[in-house]
């Protein structure tokens, strides 16, 4: 067990370097920089590159590669985060996700894909404490932490620079008539975070022996929940998250196998934000806009359609398969899937402003209830595919129940964790779901003793889902309780004042709109007649929402066009293969900085 | 927002062609899926595989493999005197862009066949399509025994799992009586992991310690510690390659564990990752590039004079897919219908693992009484081990 702990710590100690840089940037510019795991990622990659291919020592290697992810980090916020400063912090938050699929995309071009050793440039095994042996590498990896964390919170605290940070954070308006320089202060924060990550990659590659260029996202979000168990913004906050979650995966994963691993970590997230919002040393602020909620309304309220414009795209959606064959209606059917999902999602991230990071976990739930009701059960298509979206509104709802006493950035944090622990749970619940043997032989949807197979029946039969769908929450948005949810969307304060409890309002439409993404994944299982629990990770949930933002939060029918835009055009973009993903990175980003308030909103 | 803006366009006449023929063509399959009688010059084989995202090394493999295999075909004049081709799919192993592509392979008159994908999820994803449309899907690298349930146009040449690991647990209980095992969370790793257990059930060997581990795990310590503290005869790792590598680096580096290893893959890779702590590692494989088979002679030969590389088994696998497929054509015709009938018809595919030649069991659409090798690491090598 002591080496069991040992080992733990020795692991939460590259948590907290990555972990450190991602609190600063949070701390000073608001923004969740999810890039900030592929930053390390590539600084990883280079130090193999000057040590391995180079042959160089440690001092080169190190110095080369800070500099080279501090100009990264520098190019990042000057392209694309700083000009989204006026835009609310989410729109910031989903560019940074796609300048992590460009980096981690682009390191895999330029490195190859393939695993690799990190060349031993320092010791790595040369120490020793009861049974576990570990490196100089490591000591050093300690001392480094220890040293930026101190010396970013003495120069946060002292410092002229960091004060300028310290006021940049609390109000940047304030602070620019203050005449401090807030975009260079912003700049700043950057650099000095990416020359952060490079150092981490180095050390985190020492300490990892295995390297890819493919493990961005995943330290990313491991580095996040880090920083947030410790406190957002928080200096020592974050290294302690760091050794915290090293410790707490050691420990779980020691008793009850690593296969638990990711419900130890979202877990542990999860308790940590119910029973103490702030993270462990974090401060609760009274920040003006929320990072993670909000919405770019505002900016605009959705286009309306005239009638017949409206029967038109039906029936044109209608003749897709017809006229432009199997192969448009095979991306159709996976377009439709997610714009289900999606559309359902505007209910609590339009309507009522919630963010919601973890849309995997009832599209999941769906998937397995109703695949599991019509296998043992019998149950014909149609009850399965209804009782999909009914247990994952309620699984969803359970799950998240605790989640809606938080406020602000810190629901839209839980719910990726909610959205893991789903997944988590499906995986260990072996004796219902199979595990990670997947469920195989899944019916083909059956409606009135015809079995559904050809792709122009699906598309049909997923076509049909999603106007009755679009139907219900355009009917809902209409309503009394959508005008409650939109109140809380639009002023929650003032929404109180009249007497709507918006958690309240918002555990509803969430269950709503877990009920409809519980739809989608019900189709999804009967098409695909296959599911594990991989086909649900936490990029299914960030594209399910990027489809709503990308459409217009607000907007149903944007909801329909973003998912066309970001599951049809990878399709569109396989002409290149290798740049496919890159490009659809692109193309995010260009539509988040021109179009903030989404295509399908007018102002 | 190209997209949407052509859709816009062509609503007005989409409403007309969609009402005119939503009315007349119903229920049934419209677009083409029959190849027969395409009087192109190239037939082509699909491939779904990943050529980005996390498997994107496999995808690496097996393209080396594929272009090898081609340029061989037509070196050798092609199939029924066409020119053999390849279309790639990327699919990043990903089932949700798996069932995405197959649609178009299908309606693609030129692909008589597909090879992949990486995964079983991401190939199962796509079976259902193929066989609909009765295209043979070839799953060369899907060694789960339930992947060819989809229905009869679905084959696999992969060695199943329930052989595998039969003499995988073999070959433990030889060198150990108490072993602890470490094996892959997922759906693979779990099947093989069954018929491992099974097999030392049988044989008496006791498994005193046992943990999954998940794919992106970078420290592996909390569970390799109270396995190398449960002072077992031996250690067994059931996964792929890098984390092979990872599991003998954690225990010999960090554990200090000096016992026995089974585990890891027949890759250049995991070699490479491994160094000098694999030696003696003993695992099953499908080939040796010390073979004196003439074929694995000369594919390892060929090989090398075009990539300068050693090449693995997911090298060898995906080549002989190609060459299977060719074969298949040349003895019947280089259609959809053709590819099936051979399959189920021909008796002597030659095997480029060292097993002379091989057909199709007709029940589980499986390679009749397949034989994997045993290997063992000598000098930084697999060679064959005679036990």
């Amino acid at each position: 067990m002591v080496d069991t702990l040992i080992a733990g710590l020795i692991h939460g100690n590259a948590y907290a370097l990555v972990a450190v840089g991602m609190s600063l940037i949070f701390g000073v510019t608001n923004v969740a920089n999810f890039a900030h795991g592929s930053v390390f990622a590539i600084g990883t990659m280079l130090g193999w590159w000057f040590a391995a291919t180079l042959g160089w020592g440690i001092v080169p290697t190190l110095l080369a590669t800070l500099v080279i992810t501090s100009l990264l980090g520098l190019l990042i916020n000057v392209t694309v985060v700083g000009p989204l400063s006026k835009s609310p912090p989410i729109a910031a938050l989903l560019a940074t996700i796609a300048v992590g699929m460009i980096l981690d995309n682009g390191s895999q071009l330029v490195f190859g894909p393939q695993t690799r050793a990190f060349p031993e440039i320092l010791p790595t095994h040369n120490l020793q404490l009861g049974g576990v042996r570990f490196g100089t590498s490591d000591v050093v990896m300690l001392v480094i932490t220890l040293l930026s964390m101190v010396g970013l919170a003495l120069f946060l605290k002292l410092g002229k620079s960091g004060q300028a940070i310290r006021a940049t954070a609390q109000d940047p308006d304030a602070a620019r008539q203050m005449g401090v320089p807030v975009k260079r202060i912003q700049n700043l924060s950057f650099v000095i975070a990416s020359a952060l990550a490079g150092v981490a990659g180095i050390f985190v590659g020492l300490f990892n022996s295995n390297i890819n260029p493919a493990s961005g996202s995943t330290a990313g979000l491991a580095a996040f929940v880090a920083a947030t168990i410790g406190g957002l913004g928080s200096m020592p906050g974050a290294v302690i998250g760091g050794l915290v979650l090293g410790l707490a995966e050691a420990v779980g994963v020691y008793w009850w196998g690593d296969g638990v691993r990711d419900l130890i970590t979202f877990g542990v997230l999860i308790l940590v934000l119910v029973v103490r919002p702030s993270g462990l040393l974090g401060k609760r602020r009274t920040i003006g806009a929320e990072p993670l909620t909000g919405t770019f309304l505002g900016g605009g309220r959705p286009v309306r359609l005239p009638w017949w414009a409206l029967v038109a795209l039906v029936a044109a959606a209608i003749a897709v398969p017809f006229v432009l064959g199997d192969e448009v209606a095979g991306v159709g059917t996976q377009v439709i899937l997610f714009a289900i999902a999606a559309v359902g999602l505007t209910l609590i991230s339009g309507s009522a402003g919630q963010i919601i990071l973890g849309q995997a976990g009832p599209i999941a739930v769906g998937a397995y209830a109703s695949a599991l009701l019509v296998i043992t059960f019998q149950l014909p298509f149609l009850l399965g595919l209804l009782f999909g979206g009914v247990v994952a509104a309620i699984v969803a709802s359970l799950l998240t129940f605790p989640v809606w006493k938080l406020s602000g950035h810190y629901v839209a944090i839980a719910t990726i964790g909610v959205g893991a622990v789903t997944v988590a749970i499906i995986r260990i619940a072996e004796p219902i779901t199979r595990g990670s043997y997947g469920l195989t032989g899944i019916p083909f949807p059956t409606i009135l003793g015809h079995t559904l197979f050809s792709q122009d029946a699906l598309y049909l039969l997923d076509l049909a889902v999603l106007l009755v769908t679009l139907l219900i929450v355009t009917r809902i948005r209409a309503s009394h309780l959508g005008k409650a949810m939109a109140s809380i969307g639009s002023d929650a304060v003032a929404a109180e004042s009249l007497g709507i409890r918006p958690s309240a309002y918002k555990a509803v439409a969430y269950a709503l709109a877990s009920f409809f993404a519980g739809l989608a994944g019900a189709l999804m299982a009967h098409q695909y007649t296959y599911i594990d629990p991989t086909m649900f990770p936490q990029s299914m949930s960030t594209l399910v929402l990027t489809i709503v933002v990308l459409g217009g939060l607000n907007s149903p029918l944007g909801a329909v066009i973003g998912a066309i835009v970001l599951v049809g055009a990878p399709e569109l973009l396989r002409i290149v293969p290798e740049w496919r993903i890159i490009g659809y990175g692109l193309l995010l980003i260009l539509i988040i900085r021109f179009r903030p308030q989404g295509v399908f909103v007018r102002k | 927002m190209a997209l949407f803006s052509k859709r816009h366009r062509l609503a007005p006449v989409a409403l007309l062609a969609g009402l005119s023929l939503a009315l007349s063509a119903c229920a049934g399959s419209s677009s083409g899926s029959d190849a027969s009688g395409s009087a192109d010059e190239t037939v082509n084989i699909g491939v779904i595989y990943p050529k980005t995202g996390q498997y994107a090394e496999y995808g690496r493999l097996f393209e080396q493999g594929f272009e090898l295999a081609v340029k061989k075909v037509n070196a050798d004049g092609g199939v029924q005197g066409k020119q053999l081709g390849l279309e790639y799919f990327d699919t990043q192993s990903d089932p949700k862009q798996s069932a995405a592509v197959a649609p178009k392979l299908v309606a693609d008159s030129s692909i008589i066949a597909v090879v992949g994908d990486y995964s079983s999820g991401s190939s199962t994803a796509a079976s259902p399509t193929f066989q609909q449309a009765g295209l043979v899907h070839y799953g060369f690298n899907n060694s789960s025994p339930t992947f060819p349930e989809t229905g009869d146009h679905v084959w696999s040449p992969a060695i199943a799992q329930d052989v595998y690991q039969v003499y995988n647990a073999n070959v433990v209980a030889t060198k150990a009586k108490k072993i602890a095992v470490v094996y892959i969370e997922n759906d693979w790793g779990k099947q093989a992991y069954g018929y491992f257990k099974d097999q030392a059930a049988k044989n008496g060997t006791e498994i005193v310690y046992e943990s999954s581990y998940l794919a992106d795990s970078t420290d592996l310590s909390p569970i390799l510690i109270p396995a190398r503290d449960a002072n077992p005869d031996a250690i067994v790792q059931i996964g792929y390659g890098p984390d092979g590598a990872l599991v003998v680096n954690t225990l010999r580096d960090k554990l200090g564990y000096t016992g026995p290893f089974f585990g890891g893959q027949n890759t250049p890779e995991f070699l490479e990752l491994a160094g000098d702590n694999a030696e003696g590692d003993i695992i099953t494989g499908i080939f040796t590039v010390n073979s004196t088979d003439p074929l694995v002679q000369e594919f390892v030969t060929d090989f090398r004079a075009e990539y300068n590389e050693e090449p693995g088994d997911f090298n060898l696998t995906a080549y002989q897919a190609i060459i299977d497929l060719a074969y298949a054509a040349n003895t019947t015709s280089a259609t959809r219908e053709g590819i099936q009938e051979a399959l189920q018809t021909v008796t002597d595919f030659p095997s480029y693992q060292g097993t002379g030649t091989f057909k199709f069991d007709q029940e589980t659409r499986r390679v009749e009484n397949p034989e994997p090798l045993l290997l063992i690491v000598k000098d930084g090598k697999f060679e064959v081990y005679e036990g």
